[in-house]
């Protein structure tokens, strides 16, 4: 019994792996033809992983351990959190574990490497970048937890199978006013925790404006494979979040393609329709993303008193 | 300069006045005594609101056992046309004695003089006593002491020995002040320019720009060519304001020359100088897009930029315009089929930039990162002397264009934008506007084009003689100076681009912004690194 579980674990993670690097190419090509270019093939981010994994890597005389040990706990951690999700059925093999707070707090100790890898070469890039992020992340953070807080109370429990099987009961009568409030406030979490535009331009060459791709400029080879692939996994695990969570019906194979195909396309023409914020800007975004949620859990309480 | 100006300036300083001559119509020369020369320039600065254009130092020892310089003023200052049939440039010339090689720095009176100072220092070994910042400029560290390429016993083919020194950043020290040091390699495809920023977290407390990494010694080669391929030469000084340059070096030679050139020949030029102007400003806003992250901005301004080039291509043979001039006026002529479809395809371009226009600068994210960013006050513009977009978008009423017409410039009528904000925003805006008027300039010029003969054969030039060459390229005024020498070569060629001015101004508009910010203020100037780098 308990076997079995394992095993579907760790089928589920499979899953999230592959699917992962064509999420992003999907929304590379949408992003494309949004700017009259062809753009290259869906496929081309799993070139990219094969690429980088037979290259080479140059790493830094300054860095210490941290530097070679944080690729592997980003992808460890963000395969953790893989298991931890209902992805493609509302029941997750090893939901046991772990519940919606350990998904947000793996995914802090990925930023933790994350960020402390970048100060660690002492490049000036990638300090930059690290202190950007931690800025970004002490506000990304509350609000992320704070939506789910919100979902958590109406469906009476932290666990996400639990939460996304309450939800589902719901059927329609799930549509509420607090339920789109925490949704808004939930995709702009989503656009920072990514960094996507407004928050972080991914596709960028400018080293001075950069935060995620700043703080990983210094790696090459495998251990670049192993930090894009494990961002792009973190992605899709959002997207399958804002799928499962808002919505909440048909959760099965069939029907989770279109779900993430439809997020894609969300976040591309969002990519495509408005500029990076000014820097000192993106805290007032998440600030509205932590108004939406607190607005939320109001009527929430409001409606059940 | 007005005769009033003219016999002021003669009572004020006879007592300094050598020589006085007016060698072609609109340039006025006179020589100075050398300790006389500051409180001159001080005057026509300070008092006649004149600025200072380009400073050249020439070794004329062969020919007068001595060094030269030559300060060129632009007169009436910014903000009003010349009166017909005044002297508009003045230059003031003054020898420099070979046994000390010195001159008195103006730079403390006229920051605008503070890199041509340094640049004759580190080309042509001639001190300015009492300049600020006597650091190398043009010539790095890594170059020796004692080798001055721009003096003629200075053999072109020279290879000095490689030595090595350090170059002394401004730092700025204390508690949490970090600093970051960004290039001279680039991740994108940009020249090579090294910015060391000190800050407090985001905020920017001061920025040193280290160009000059590839001196190409243009102007010393121009020495050794033929005038006529002293032409390519000029065409090839940079890729975007190729043109422009070619425009100048003719201009100077067909004065010294005295040649008038067929009023067909005009015309043309001008149409392919705002054609030149066009690609450039229209890529420069769909640039801008790339600093703010809004990328659909970015590929329509490239996609326009394209069509604009692929015209040039269409109409010339070369992107950039190349081939096309020659001294004596043009190479190839405009047939009616593409004069027409210069006028269709621009009609078409005027539609679709309009379109994108009203997109992205309306954005409010957008215009949340243009607005008040990197702002030039008219004060720094004013004091180094800024030209083209970036002084128009700081308040400052200047265009060769208008102020001291050439080519076909006289014949049409245009407004010049003019902007006082001074930051990211109006420096675009500035730009934009300039697209619509120079789609009615060529509609104007393609609607009235003369015919007959495109160019007058210009065998041999006189040597010993000097004229300037002006336009005003996409990025501002393009200033070249010719001496000529025997055998129709040149003695001296003094090229003053846009960006060169354009530059310093940079990393003083920089502190007070954040460090993210910085690509786009860089964007907003677009300056060109061949340009200055010569």
């Amino acid at each position: 019994m308990i076997l079995t579980k394992i095993l579907l674990g760790l089928l589920q993670i499979v899953f999230l792996m592959a699917l992962a690097p064509l999420v992003q190419g999907i929304i590379k090509k949408i992003k494309a033809l949004f700017q009259s270019r062809r753009g290259p093939s869906i496929f081309q981010s799993y070139f990219d992983l094969i690429k980088f994994l037979k290259k080479d890597q140059v790493v830094s005389e300054q860095a210490s351990w941290i530097f070679h040990i944080t690729p592997y706990i980003c992808m460890i951690s963000v395969l953790t959190v893989g298991a931890l999700v209902p992805v493609i059925g509302v029941s997750v093999p090893l939901g046991f574990a772990g519940d919606a707070l350990v998904v947000v707090y793996l995914f802090a100790v990925m930023r933790f490497f994350m960020a402390l890898a970048g100060l660690d070469t002492g490049s000036a890039f990638g300090g930059m970048a690290s202190s950007r992020e931690m800025m970004v992340a002490s506000l990304a953070e509350p609000a992320l937890l704070l939506s789910l807080f919100t979902l958590a109370l109406t469906a009476g429990s932290l666990n996400l199978s639990g939460m996304v099987q309450k939800l589902a009961d719901l059927k329609i009568a799930v549509i509420s006013p607090s339920y789109l409030l925490v949704f808004v406030a939930f995709v702009m979490v989503v656009l920072a925790e990514t960094g996507r535009i407004p928050v972080d331009n991914p596709t960028t060459h400018l080293e001075l404006t950069m935060i995620h791709e700043g703080m990983i400029l210094e790696y090459s080879g495998r251990y670049l494979a192993l930090m894009e692939w494990s961002a792009w996994i973190k992605q899709l695990i959002l997207f399958t979040l804002l799928a499962n969570l808002f919505a909440p019906w048909e959760i099965h194979l069939l029907w989770y393609p279109p779900k993430i195909l439809v997020l894609a396309i969300l976040v591309a023409c969002i990519e495509s329709s408005v500029a990076k914020l000014r820097l000192f800007r993106i805290p007032d975004l998440l600030a509205v993303s932590t108004a939406l949620s607190i607005l939320a859990l109001i009527t929430l309480v409001l409606k059940g008193l | 300069m007005t005769d009033t100006y003219f016999n002021e300036l003669t009572t004020q300083f006879s007592y300094a006045f050598l020589d006085s001559e007016t060698p072609v119509p609109d340039e006025l020369y006179i020589t100075v005594k050398p300790e006389a020369c500051v409180g001159i320039c001080r005057y026509l600065y300070e008092k006649c609101g004149a600025s200072l254009v380009s400073m050249v130092g020439s070794d004329e020892r062969p020919l007068n056992g001595g060094f030269r310089l030559y300060y060129f003023f632009s007169l009436p200052g910014h903000g009003s046309s010349v009166p017909q049939g005044s002297r508009s440039f003045v230059n003031l010339q003054m020898k420099v004695d070979e046994r000390h090689p010195e001159f008195t720095s103006i730079t403390p009176y006229m920051p605008a003089a503070h890199w041509y100072e340094r640049e004759i220092q580190d080309l042509l070994g001639l001190k300015p006593v009492g300049h600020p910042d006597p650091r190398r400029l043009v010539l790095h560290e890594n170059w020796p002491k004692g080798f001055y390429p721009l003096r003629k016993d200075f053999d072109y083919k020279t290879q000095p020995p490689r030595t090595s020194e350090d170059f002394e950043m401004k730092r700025v020290e204390g508690e949490g002040v970090f600093e970051i040091p960004v290039g001279p390699v680039h991740a994108g495809i940009i020249e090579p320019g090294h910015f060391r920023f000190s800050s407090v977290g985001e905020k920017i407390l001061n920025l040193e720009a280290r160009l000059f990494y590839k001196h190409k010694g243009t102007e010393k080669l121009a020495e050794i060519l033929p005038f006529t391929k002293g032409l390519f030469l000029a065409e090839r000084i940079c890729g975007v304001c190729s043109f422009s340059h070619a425009t100048s070096y003719c201009q100077a030679l067909e004065k010294i020359a005295n040649i008038q050139i067929p009023e067909r020949a005009h015309y043309l030029r001008t149409i392919f100088l705002e054609l030149e102007r066009l690609y450039n400003h229209v890529g420069d806003v769909g640039n801008i897009c790339a600093g703010t992250g809004l990328l659909v901005g970015n590929a329509q301004g490239m996609l326009l930029k394209e069509k604009l080039m692929e015209l040039n291509e269409a109409i010339t043979g070369n992107r950039y315009l190349r081939g096309m001039n020659t001294v004596g006026g043009l190479r190839r002529d405009l047939s009616e089929e593409k004069r027409i479809l210069i006028l269709s395809t621009l009609r078409q371009i005027q539609k679709e930039f309009k379109a994108l226009i009203d997109v992205i600068m309306f954005l409010s994210t957008q215009r949340d990162r243009l607005e008040t960013t990197g702002i030039l006050s008219q004060q720094v513009a004013r004091d180094l002397g800024v030209v083209g977009v970036a002084a128009r978008a700081s308040g400052l009423d200047s265009d060769l264009r208008r102020d001291h017409p050439y080519a076909a410039y006289d014949k049409v009528s245009f407004k010049v934008p003019l902007r006082t904000e001074g930051d990211v925003s109006a420096r675009v805006w500035i730009r934009i506007e300039e697209v619509f008027e120079s789609i009615r300039i060529i509609e104007q010029l393609l609607d009235t084009l003369p015919s007959g003969d495109i160019r007058v054969e210009v065998k041999e030039i006189p040597p010993y003689k000097y004229a300037l060459g002006y336009t005003e390229s996409p990025r501002g005024a393009n200033i070249h100076w010719i001496m000529t020498a025997p055998d129709s070569r040149l003695y001296r060629y003094k090229i003053r681009s846009a960006s060169y001015v354009n530059w310093p101004a940079v990393p003083l508009v920089v502190p007070g912004n954040i460090v993210p910010d910085f690509p786009l203020i860089n964007k907003s100037f677009n300056l060109c690194y061949s340009c200055t780098d010569l």
